[in-house]
């Protein structure tokens, strides 16, 4: 394969490289994690007389996760001793993935206008929008537009809250 | 679709949507006024679109029309419809809320050790059967069930069954039907597929021996001759396939029926059930609903009440002992 | 051909039309929405059509599969977010193409490479229908492990520059397949006693976390929420030298994903992948590749449309649905009184031939409608990203939702988006896990399949010469770089003297 001549040419300044390498080395990490979890959960399968029993597949998958992952590590070791780089807005993440949870878990209470529009808001201005009453606005018109489509045109049933909607 | 930064529009259009979304949810939609206090009627089909629950659900919204005005149908997929059974009974004591389901999520429930049982469940009424047919390629020299049946008792891994997802009726039927010609059920070489079509694309391939799924689903390739139809699972021979006989009349002691029904969710007061069973009933003398099982091929089977309770106890107890005997749960 | 024109006479009335118009918009519209797909608006519209005549239902039907068939490409295009498994490939180029202000010519591409396509594969849908199925009867588990073989040598173009980062990512892929129901054993592998997981994880909700919640938490944690995208540039539509390079992809495009399509177990996607890679291979602008190489969306493009109507296929002439879209169909079908299979065109052919015209019509409905509109659909862009990604949050949410129909599909669809973010940051592509993600559960059943009929014979995995003939390509597949290198290393050689 000739695929390394048309590697990114992009600026790859130290601290890009850095956190690349950093994220890398996480991921090879939950990858072996996984590994081990997918192979414990292979060696519990109940046996079957097929020639390929339900085992043999995570089985290998579950090696394979564990080199890979090992690999990922491995290549981005040298990289965790040297703990720098700026930290990435991951306080917003964490508020984001938080607002997700409380979406899911709110949606068959208060219907999907109310959550659509609180999930809208709330991602817009973590993103960085201003004024957040038009924010608000925008939120409530999209979730309206996308109930009436498929609620009330289509007949997708949207969850909805105690006042129909 | 231009954003402009500025002005009063997205006010304007916020009231806009409101003003569409107040008129057509509370004050749209009540004509259905008079039964269950006015409220809407929602029936599960813990199933993808397109499968048999699926399709039952759909022909029961259309039938219903007449009879409780407009019923929502809504699909929750997977797991032999455990899942969809699981969300169900969070419904307690709501009698406008409805599942169907049938002899598949009996077994489902008993090979996945699903958590949550039938018995958490309000049976109102049995409404369909499909029978099941046993069918071979076209140029396979198996002649017949009873031809089928040797082969089994003589080597019973080198014949294969094609046939929907494990622990299905299938599965089951195939379990049964080994046990009745004296081979061990947990032998069978049963291959699982996702579904009825896919089986049959095995099948059509000429890698297995024989194929199982419902009557509905093989009529229209049975009569153009491209598999051969050698026993159906019921009691008389079908109106469908007159030239088919039955697994009984081949010696092999089998029946079984691919039933489909309405359950409610658990606690409801007994005036409501009486009242949604004398619904379900009515619907099923709709010309509407007699007009689909003409078209599906499905055959009426309208049992209610204790009879129906009777019925599916009775159905949890051989499904679970054959599905013990495969070594499946 | 005389039924096929007497179709068309009963698809071009005026009412007629308007319902393929309907079908179009809403297909389109819904195709562009993540996660909500034809399959699931087909079967909602379903009751409201009963009292439709069945030509103008099925008709309507036609201009929502091949809308939303071709809708899923413009989210894929202009914002990274395909909706679906099939619109995967297209994104890869795509997207890249649209950030450099290429976002119409890309568009352009797709519509027409769709148009063609749509046309040869409906085309080849009412000339060589039965002929085709009798040969994608054959495939039973066997060859259908020598193809998933084929396209596993053959995907290693969509890994990306790095191999290990591209193989983490497939391998991710397929552990994520492994949830869920062993379909062989009935029992539960990866769900943790959990029954929202007994399912497994739907591809669309994997696709739709990976790509439209990854790409938003990206922007999140990068801080561009106010980035806008220049989005059109130079030329606005196709350059003479685009359509030059179009063309060729788009035919090699259909040649894949009509056959491929057709098979039984085939499916839309596979095609794209495939046509992907082989683009990437014969290109001569093979450094662009990875930076918005036209080809790269025009072949995946028309593969995805010739294999919606291949997938008709099996459906029509052995009733066979081998797809979600095409299983309601089927029902479609069937509450008309049609039922699909070797008879349906001698039973109700007035029927199938209204129907095979109303895809002709609905495929050019869909060019007349997309073409103008695609310099609309790029101006998308100048919405900025907080607007754009917190819109396709709300459509994301939905569409797991409406996919799944829990809860617990939503929390699914968080965590994979947090994986997806993590594989992003980490340089990993993330295509490469849809690949594994589809075709090792699909590898891993077949082959268990055909051991299981054998009884454990391993022999029977060559048994055919389709079989024998899919194992040769891979070879070929396999020893071609080393092949290629041995020449340039000769030449080097030779030059040297």
């Amino acid at each position: 394969m000739t695929d390394l001549e048309e590697g990114p040419v992009r600026p790859e300044t130290p601290e890009v490289e850095h956190a690349e390498a950093r994220a890398s080395g996480l991921l090879g990490v939950i990858m072996v994690i996984a590994a081990v979890v997918v192979l414990v959960d292979a060696a519990r399968l109940r046996d079957s007389d097929d020639a390929l029993g339900p085992a043999a597949a995570p089985t290998l998958l579950g090696v394979l996760l564990g080199l890979v992952g090992g690999a990922l590590a491995f290549q981005s070791r040298h990289f965790l001793r040297t703990p720098k780089a700026r930290p990435a807005h991951l306080w917003r993440l964490a508020v984001l993935v938080v607002t997700l949870v409380v979406y899911a878990l709110l949606l068959p209470l208060m219907g999907f206008v109310v959550c659509g529009t609180g999930l809208f808001t709330v991602a817009a201005l973590l993103l960085g929008a201003p004024h957040p009453a038009r924010v608000v606005a925008y939120g409530w018109t999209l979730a309206v537009v996308v109930f009436l489509v498929f609620d009330v045109l289509i007949g997708l049933s949207l969850p909805a809250g105690p006042w129909g909607f | 679709m231009a954003w402009r930064p500025a002005g009063p529009g997205p006010y304007v259009a916020a009231a806009l949507a409101t003003i569409a979304l107040v008129a057509t949810t509370v004050f749209g939609g009540d004509d259905n006024a008079g039964f269950l206090n006015g409220r809407q009627l929602r029936l599960m089909a813990p199933a993808a679109p397109g499968g048999g629950w699926d399709q039952t659900s759909r022909e029961m919204q259309a039938a219903l029309r007449t009879e409780a005005g407009r019923t929502e149908v809504y699909n929750v997929a997977g797991a032999g419809g455990t899942i969809g059974l699981s969300q169900f009974v969070r419904h307690e004591g709501d009698p406008t809320q409805l599942m169907v389901m049938g002899l598949v999520m009996i077994g489902a429930i008993e090979s996945n050790d699903s958590p949550v049982g039938l018995d958490r469940t309000k049976p109102l009424a049995r409404l369909t059967t499909d029978y099941e047919v046993i069918v071979v390629p076209a140029d396979s020299p198996v002649k017949s069930m009873t031809d089928l049946a040797g082969r089994m008792k003589s080597n019973l891994g080198a014949v294969s069954w094609a046939g929907g997802s494990a622990g299905g009726i299938e599965q089951i039927l195939a379990g049964l039907v080994a046990e009745a010609v004296g081979a061990d059920p947990a032998g069978v070489n049963y291959v699982a597929h996702s579904g009825g079509g896919e089986a049959l694309s095995t099948l059509l391939s000429g890698r297995a021996t024989a194929g199982v799924s419902g009557v509905s689903e093989l009529e229209g390739q049975i009569k153009a001759g491209t598999i051969r139809a050698i026993a159906v699972s019921s009691p008389q021979r079908l109106p469908a396939l007159p030239d088919v006989p039955t697994l009984k009349e081949q010696q092999v002691d089998v029946e079984l029926a691919n039933w489909r029904g309405v359950v409610a969710p658990p606690g409801i007061d007994a005036d409501d059930e009486r009242q949604l069973e004398d619904l379900l009933v009515r619907m099923t003398r709709t010309p509407a609903w007699q007009e689909t099982l003409q078209r599906r091929g499905w055959i009426d089977a309208t049992l209610t009440g204790p009879q129906f309770e009777q019925y599916i106890a009775d159905e949890r107890r051989t499904v679970t002992d054959v599905l013990k005997k495969m070594g499946l749960t | 051909m005389g039924d096929l024109l007497n179709g068309f006479a009963d698809a071009l009335t005026p009412g007629n039309l308007l319902w393929a118009f309907v079908g179009v918009t809403i297909g389109t519209a819904v195709g562009v929405l993540p996660g909500i797909g034809p399959a699931l608006t087909v079967a909602l519209l379903l009751p409201v059509t009963f009292r439709l005549e069945p030509a103008a239902a099925l008709i309507m039907f036609a201009g929502i599969y091949y809308g939303g068939m071709y809708g899923g490409s413009t989210t894929s295009i202009l914002l990274n977010t395909p909706g679906e498994s099939a619109s995967v490939a297209t994104a890869l180029e795509g997207n890249k193409m649209a950030r450099a202000g290429r976002g119409a010519a890309a568009l352009a591409t797709a519509a027409l490479g769709s148009f063609v396509a749509g046309t040869i594969g409906t085309i080849a849908l009412s000339a060589a229908a039965p002929f085709v199925a009798d040969i994608a009867v054959n495939f039973g588990p066997p060859e259908y492990v020598a193809l998933m073989a084929v396209a596993f040598v053959t995907v290693s173009a969509l890994l990306g520059p790095s191999l290990l980062k591209g193989g983490a990512s497939l391998v991710i892929g397929a552990t994520i397949g492994l949830v869920g129901i062993d379909t062989q054993t009935g029992q539960a592998r990866l769900a943790f006693g959990l029954p929202s997981l007994f399912d497994g994880i739907d591809v669309v909700i994997v696709v739709v976390a990976l790509f439209a919640l990854g790409e938003t938490f990206a922007h999140l944690v990068a801080g561009t929420g106010d980035s806008r995208v220049e989005p059109l540039r130079g030329a606005p539509m196709l350059s003479r030298e685009d359509f030059r390079r179009s063309w060729p992809a788009w035919l090699r495009g259909t040649a894949l994903g009509f056959p491929i399509g057709s098979l039984p177990a085939g499916g839309a996607d596979v095609p794209t992948f495939l046509s992907y890679s082989l683009e990437k291979r014969l290109s001569k602008h093979r450094s662009q590749f990875g930076h918005g190489a036209i080809e790269g969306v025009a072949g995946p493009e028309a593969a995805n449309n010739a294999a919606a109507a291949g997938v008709l296929v099996p459906l029509l002439t052995i009733g066979l649905p081998t797809s979600a879209t095409a299983a309601v169909i089927l029902t479609a079908f069937q509450s008309y009184g049609l039922q699909p299979g070797p008879q349906l065109f001698s039973e109700s052919g007035e029927l199938v031939w209204a129907l095979i015209a109303s895809l002709y019509i609905g495929n050019v409905l869909l060019l007349v409608l997309n073409l103008p509109l695609v310099r609309a659909w790029a101006r998308l862009l100048t919405i900025p990203a907080y607007g754009i990604y917190a819109g396709v949050l709300v459509f994301a949410c939905l569409g797991a939702f409406a996919a799944g129909g829990t809860i617990a599909d939503l929390i699914v669809l968080t965590v994979l988006g947090l994986l997806g973010l993590l594989m992003r940051s980490a340089g990993v592509p993330v295509a490469p896990a849809v690949v594994g993600l589809i075709l090792a559960p699909l590898a891993e059943q077949q082959l268990r399949r055909s051991l299981a009929l054998s009884e454990g014979d391993w022999s029977t995995l060559v048994s055919s010469p389709l079989t024998v003939v899919l194992w040769i390509v891979v070879l070929l597949a396999l020893l071609s770089p080393l092949l290629r290198r041995l020449i340039q290393t000769r030449k080097a050689t030779s030059l040297k003297h």
